[in-house]
């Protein structure tokens, strides 16, 4: 009834079907080719249906007639799309609008570089002062390693001269029977209370 | 070099005999390089408990606070002299530290390094 395009062809057959096929697979049906033909169709011989020969003729005639308007409205409107297709691109009005395009583009990208050159001056700005600010904080916070420094050397003076100081103090080989009689002289005695302002309360005392 | 702390328990004995012990120690410890800063007497005491030392009981002792300035090595020969003195209840050798700094104890008022962290 319908062209038949089958399965078994290359793809470019399917996409290449003209535009009454319809895409079905042509298979044998239950029996294969080389199978007899069954009893009651043996001598049948495949007649095609009766054609009246008067209606043949009217009905060609107005078919053509009717494909001949169809085709023609067709292609009329396909030259419609064309033409409006080509009007769109070199007509009347392209070069203006290309013209006006361009015109928007240039202003566009002129307004463009305007605020980048704007953003670039504030960003400069803002660097050099983050760069101004990150300088004087470096030279603050050298200033106060100095001074750490300085108070560190000065506490170490105080140490040394805190030590020079004791050890004139300290026992030596001489001062050695001298402050062994001293110690032995004067028991000292650590165990006393004391209560939060520091003043002794308590004494226990040594036996 | 550090400091350190002798506290020493000799036996209760005669003043004289006391003053040898405590020169034969200072001298210990000066003959090992030591530098005796004071020596302190806390007097004869009863011992807070009996101790056995020496193949003798001993109830009282004299207590002695020597502290000195010296070389870590020199401690464990230090010690083993003294445990080896017959009168010589008990030697303990302390840290005499008193410029530990306590800057960084929690809740001072110490600034964070780190800014972003707290909000």
């Amino acid at each position: 009834m319908f062209q038949v395009i089958s399965r078994t062809g290359t793809p470019v057959t399917r996409l290449l079907a003209s535009r009454g096929a319809v895409l079905v697979e042509a298979v044998r049906g239950r029996k294969s080719r080389n199978d007899p033909k069954a009893k009651s169709k043996e001598g049948r011989i495949k007649v095609p249906p009766p054609i009246d020969p008067v209606e043949m003729v009217v009905l060609k005639e107005r078919f053509t007639e009717y494909e001949l308007i169809m085709r023609a409205l067709r292609l009329e409107f396909k030259e419609e799309m064309l033409r409006k297709r080509y009007e769109a691109e070199v007509g009347s009005q392209a070069e203006e609008r290309a013209k006006q395009e361009a015109e928007e583009h240039r202003a566009l990208m002129a307004w463009n570089d305007a605020e980048n050159l704007r953003m670039r001056k504030v960003r400069e700005l803002r660097i050099q002062n983050e760069l101004e600010a990150a300088e004087l904080k470096k030279s603050e916070e050298a200033i106060q390693a100095e001074q750490l420094l300085q108070e560190l050397i000065r506490a170490k003076e105080r140490e040394i001269l805190q030590l020079q100081e004791d050890a004139k103090n300290f026992i030596t080989l001489e001062n050695l029977d001298q402050r062994i009689e001293e110690a032995l002289d004067n028991p000292q005695n650590y165990n006393f209370a004391i209560d939060k302002d520091g003043r002794v309360v308590k004494r226990t005392v040594l036996e | 070099m550090p400091r350190y702390e002798l506290a020493l328990i000799v036996k209760a004995m005669q003043r004289p005999e006391t003053a040898a012990t405590l020169r034969r120690t200072v001298e210990t410890l000066m003959e090992r390089g030591a530098i005796v800063r004071g020596l302190e007497n806390l007097g004869e005491r009863l011992l807070p408990y009996n101790i056995s030392k020496h193949n003798e009981r001993h109830a009282r002792g004299g207590y002695f606070l020597l502290d000195f300035h010296a070389a870590p090595a020199i401690i464990p020969g230090l010690l083993n002299h003294l445990h080896r003195d017959v009168d010589v209840i008990r030697p303990t050798v302390l840290k005499n530290d008193t410029e530990s700094s306590h800057e960084h104890c929690c809740g001072t008022s110490a600034p964070m390094l780190d800014d972003t962290v707290r909000n």
